[in-house]
């Protein structure tokens, strides 16, 4: 027992020694979140209680775990100064209410910098008017969790992005809640990383969106009423899955688009009231598996240069078009799917229809052509000529065809 | 009668002029990459023969569509001063650098600026290369 004792005395005192904690308040010793990082080294603890700081430019240049009680509020008082700044590897920042990081044409400035660093994290903070929320440069293995930025943008143009990474590998992004910023979550030259769990609401331009990055992944994610759900450019080995994509309603708004794309995986994703579900020019080899289009304007829209793509088992349900395809089918193939405006018949009851569905309408070659006549959706007439050209297609691309079109919903199991 | 008729003329003749249309910054479409086009700094216009505006949302990607629509027929050619955003200044008086310091939004890292006396300065204190219109034009394809 008394040795037992003298052991755990002796723990907390090596662990003591090894790492100090510093309080920061109003009323401490050191009163501001600088002095208390000055007087750390690394691997020390730095506790920063409730109350209102007026700091910008906060250098972290040792390798220290920054911690706020209650969230005490770093404010920066829109002077176009960033507030903090990491410059060393292995530092942690949870818990701060940071705001006013004004915008500006010329820098890109931001709440949470991270330089040329790896093994950061930054979790359970909030982010109040910040240009950018958090700006990743050339930065590895951090991880951005269950943190909120409300950017309270409403002019695109001088906005800046939620989580901008820039030349960064291995991030995982978590739980994080963004609104009103330019993009919620914007990767650039972003490899081998994961966005998971995240809600970007009422963004300006996406809710998410990729240029040039390859190998990433994300999946249980909600984006819902922004400009556009989810860009992902000129990328390779992007994989996407369980999104919701939601209500990205707009003359030219989508919930996903895809543009010159290489071997993506796109499952299990669901998307409800877009005014384009998934809109894809120039990418091929992508696979579209068990999704769910409801109620979109167009739930597909695939332009020119699209090749080796395979869509099957999606369920297709109340969309005013569900494919719109101005090509031929260039290798492309879809099978299996559910249609709601199938009008076939399964004599053999074997759940699978003994008319092949063609997906693309006359009425869509239409509007392609003169988007006005859009106003004409839903008239006789339109049924008249769709139902001509079902007969016999002419203006279609005759080759864009489900020949095993299933019969009842595809469920999905939980 | 006579003054009316050459108002009129002057009228019709000043309406076709072969000014850019002004971008709608965070609305407008970039007519090569698609993206809208946010950035102030760094947007281009092309003005064709027909005085149709076409819209970039990067000085990267109006040379791309240069290069894969060779017969583009252009009056103009635009790009924006860094150092003044949303003013739009020839492709011919402009000088271009190419810096890591400065990021472009295709990722090309390349800007232009007024004159080559601001280029220089630029350059010095961001460092990289500097660039005339048609040495951009033969690099990005």
């Amino acid at each position: 027992m008394r040795f037992n004792l003298f052991l755990s005395l002796l723990i907390s005192f090596s662990i003591h020694s090894y790492s100090k904690r510093i309080e920061v308040c109003p009323n401490c010793v050191f009163k501001s979140i600088k002095a208390g990082i000055e007087e750390a080294t690394n691997g020390d603890v730095v506790i920063v209680s409730k109350a209102d700081y007026f700091e910008t430019n906060i250098i972290i240049n040792k390798s220290i775990r920054l911690i706020g009680i209650d969230f005490p509020v770093v404010d920066g008082k829109n002077s176009k100064e960033e507030i903090f700044i990491i410059e060393a590897d292995s530092v942690e920042i949870s818990g701060f209410q940071i705001q006013n990081v004004a915008a500006s044409h010329l820098k890109d400035l931001s709440g949470i910098r991270v330089r040329r660093r790896k093994n950061f994290s930054i979790e359970k903070n909030k982010f109040i008017s910040t240009m950018y929320g958090i700006f990743l440069e050339k930065s590895s293995n951090g991880k951005l969790l269950d943190n909120t930025f409300n950017g309270g943008a409403l002019d695109e143009s001088s906005s800046g992005n939620g989580i901008h990474a820039w030349y960064c590998s291995d991030l995982l992004i978590n739980g994080n809640k963004i609104f009103q910023h330019r993009d919620g979550i914007y990767f650039e030259f972003v490899t081998e990383s994961v966005i998971s769990n995240n809600t970007c609401e009422e963004n300006l331009r996406y809710g998410l969106h990729f240029m040039f990055s390859n190998y990433d992944e994300y999946f249980d994610n909600v984006f819902s009423k922004n400009g556009a759900g989810v860009a992902v450019m000129f990328s390779k080995n992007i994989n996407m899955y369980r999104n919701k994509f939601s209500e990205n309603w707009g003359g030219a708004s989508y919930g996903l688009l895809l543009k010159e794309i290489y071997d993506a995986e796109i499952k299990n994703n669901e998307f409800y009231k877009n005014t384009i579900g998934v809109r894809v020019e120039g990418s091929s080899r992508v696979t579209y598996e068990n999704n769910d289009f409801i109620g979109n304007g167009w739930a597909m829209k695939i332009a020119g240069g699209c090749y080796d793509n395979y869509v099957s088992g999606n369920n297709f349900i109340s969309n005013s078009f569900d494919l719109a395809m101005n090509t031929s089918s260039n290798n492309n193939k879809i099978e299996g799917n559910f249609w709601s405006d199938y009008s076939g018949y399964d004599l053999n009851r074997d759940g699978t229809g003994d008319v092949a569905h063609r997906p693309v309408k006359l009425f869509n070659y239409i509007v392609q052509q003169t988007p006005e006549s859009v106003i004409l959706l839903r008239s006789l007439f339109i049924d008249l000529i769709n139902f001509s050209e079902k007969v016999s297609p002419i203006f279609t691309p005759e080759n864009v065809i489900d020949n095993y079109p299933v019969m009842h919903q595809i469920s999905r199991l939980p | 009668m006579k003054y009316l008729f050459f108002s009129f003329l002057s009228i019709s003749l000043l309406s076709c002029s072969n000014e850019p249309a002004a971008i709608q910054y965070g609305f407008d479409q970039c007519n090569f990459c698609e993206m809208t086009i946010v950035d102030q700094s760094h947007a281009a216009v092309l003005v064709s023969k027909k005085g149709k505006t076409f819209k970039f949302d990067a000085i990267e990607c109006m040379s791309r569509y240069l290069n894969r629509n060779e017969n583009t027929e252009y009056s103009q050619l635009l790009v924006t001063d860094y150092l003044e955003p949303g003013v739009l200044i020839s492709t011919e008086s402009a000088c271009f650098l190419i810096s890591p310091e400065i990021p472009s939004p295709m990722g090309a890292n390349l800007t232009a600026f007024g004159n080559r006396n601001e280029c220089l300065i630029q350059k010095n204190e961001n460092g990289g290369d500097l660039f005339s219109w048609d040495e951009i034009v033969s690099r990005f394809k």
